[in-house]
């Protein structure tokens, strides 16, 4: 027991936060593991197929993507239902890490009026079970491996490094709005849309190669920071390190960076106060 | 000799109300405040070694105070002050996940209440046999009735032992056998804990286990002293209320 009297709940410097997060979450590692993998049992265990759905639905997905691009657009070239698959796997991950990240604070009201712990274990816990998921969706390029006969080697380490990215860029946006949507949850419904347009403007069902025939576009594309993760993928799967322009991954990791700074310091800021709003 | 180890001073505690556009456009005339006064001005000390009680009406703010002790809310006004680790009981199995079984969720439940990884291995098979579940710990939890799910709730946040417990009604869960067992395991609790805060309506055990008694009515302590007083006091105005309601 501690001898002198302390202030519950003191408040403590927002400019300390991106990194008093990262140690909370050490000191907390525990409980992390626990609540991330509730959520990845939960969501799969019931299911008679389990895990597999991890694998099954970014393919499916990806059938119909490629059946809308040939009627839309003709004759892909022959990899394109490749691409579409990692970009839905890698942009999936950021979308829905996104969205659980903005939601983390409304959507545990039961949880956050009965025990207290540091709440920024919310939005990580939830998209640590994002990646794992993707990571799980990713294994589908092993029968494309046999199939199309990519080589099989060091470079596949670019996927999971991707869908990281995507998670951590996933997380760095979402913490700056998670207090806001306790006030209105009209973020939330903000965000869905933005998740759903983001989609077209990132390079899921087209390829930074594509934009790059496009001339100017593929100058353009490159502020989009989503592009370098789904690039660095597809190359990876390729057996390529990454044939991009090398700025432009470290502007989609300084991005994130960023994002993540930002979040930690309006999180740790305004957390206090949402919370009386749910 | 006696010590502090909860000092709550002038806490003033507000809930804000959501408002949206349709709101604001249909309800102009009957302007609803834009803030519910849930604390009002809250003084309290408490010394090392106190079981205090907490009665009032619902939504007189006992729920609010344990909160704003065990760090949910923080104050608009005022402070509060603790020394020593705080567990605060309330809701039991908070974050119980349906798909998994009962030893999973018993050591996810313990996470969530704060245990490190070597206490939940250590008091895991005290747990187990305190919860009467039997083979069922190894069922997903989906599988339990509402009893079941409560045993396990409490025989895993009763192996906890803070320095300060609170506790947020929580007793009398499961069949009559299990109540009695729920019961005497909580009193136990209170015994072994150093510092106890109890809200509850069940007076009969309060005015047993504490030494003092507080009485809330409407965010603010009306009343502070020994049980039987309080409680007295506590049904005198009730009876003026009822009273003023038939006028």
């Amino acid at each position: 027991m501690g001898s002198e009297l302390n202030i519950v709940g003191e408040k403590t410097s927002s400019l300390m936060a991106p990194i008093s997060n990262i140690k909370v979450l050490f000191e907390n590692n525990f409980l992390v593991r626990n609540l991330a993998r509730r959520e990845v049992r939960g969501r799969y265990r019931s299911a008679f197929l389990g895990y597999a759905w991890t694998v099954i639905e970014p393919t499916l997905l990806s059938v119909v993507y490629w059946f809308l691009f040939i009627m839309l657009a003709g004759n892909p070239d022959e990899f394109y239902a490749v691409w579409v698959l990692i970009g839905v796997v890698v942009w999936g991950c950021f979308g829905k890490s996104l969205m659980s990240s903005v939601t983390s604070l409304s959507g545990n009201t039961r949880m956050i009026h009965l025990v207290f712990f540091p709440r920024i274990i919310f939005p990580t816990t939830a998209v640590f079970a994002n990646i794992v998921i993707s990571i799980m969706s990713s294994m589908v390029v092993i029968p494309l491996i046999l199939v199309y006969g990519f080589p099989f080697g060091i470079h596949l380490i670019m996927i999971p490094i991707s869908i990281c990215l995507a998670g951590f860029l996933g997380i760095g946006l979402g913490i700056i709005f998670a207090p806001l949507n306790c006030i209105q949850k009209d973020v939330e419904h903000l965000f869905r849309f933005i998740v759903r347009a983001g989609f077209f403007v990132s390079p899921v069902m087209w390829t930074y190669e594509m934009a790059l025939e496009r001339g100017v576009f593929g100058e353009v594309v490159l502020w989009n920071p989503m592009v370098a993760p789904i690039t660095m993928a597809r190359h990876g799967l390729v057996g390529k390190w990454p044939d991009m322009p090398l700025y432009s991954i470290a502007y989609s990791v300084i991005f994130a960076i960023s994002l993540w700074i930002l979040g930690s310091m309006i999180f740790h800021r305004y957390e206090r106060e949402a919370v009386k709003h749910l | 000799m006696s010590e502090t180890v909860i000092s709550v001073e002038d806490v003033t505690l507000c809930f804000p109300r959501r408002r949206s556009l349709y709101s604001l456009l249909t309800s102009s005339k009957n302007k609803r405040k834009r803030h519910f006064t849930a604390l009002d001005g809250v003084n309290l000390d408490i010394e090392k070694g106190e079981i205090v009680g907490i009665i009032g009406t619902n939504g007189c703010g006992k729920s609010t105070l344990l909160r704003i002790i065990s760090g949910i809310y923080s104050p608009d006004r005022g402070t509060c002050k603790v020394k020593g680790n705080i567990s605060l009981l309330a809701g039991l199995g908070t974050g119980f996940s349906p798909h998994q079984t009962g030893r999973e969720n018993a050591i996810l439940y313990g996470s969530v209440l704060g245990y490190s990884k070597q206490k939940i291995v250590d008091k895991l098979p005290e747990i187990i046999s305190f919860s009467e579940l039997g083979d069922f710990i190894e069922e997903p939890i989906r599988t339990y009735s509402a009893g079941m799910k409560a045993r396990l709730g409490l025989a895993v946040a009763s192996a906890i032992n803070p320095d300060i417990l609170l506790i947020d009604e929580v007793l009398g869960v499961g069949d009559p056998t299990f109540k009695k067992k729920s019961t005497d395991r909580i009193i136990e609790m209170v015994e072994e804990a150093g510092t106890v805060i109890i809200v509850s309506h069940s007076f009969g055990m309060l005015s047993k286990l504490c030494d003092r008694i507080v009485l809330m009515e409407q965010g603010r302590i009306i009343d502070i002293g020994d049980p039987h007083s309080v409680i007295q006091t506590y049904h005198k105005r009730a009876e003026k209320k009822k009273l003023e309601g038939v006028k």
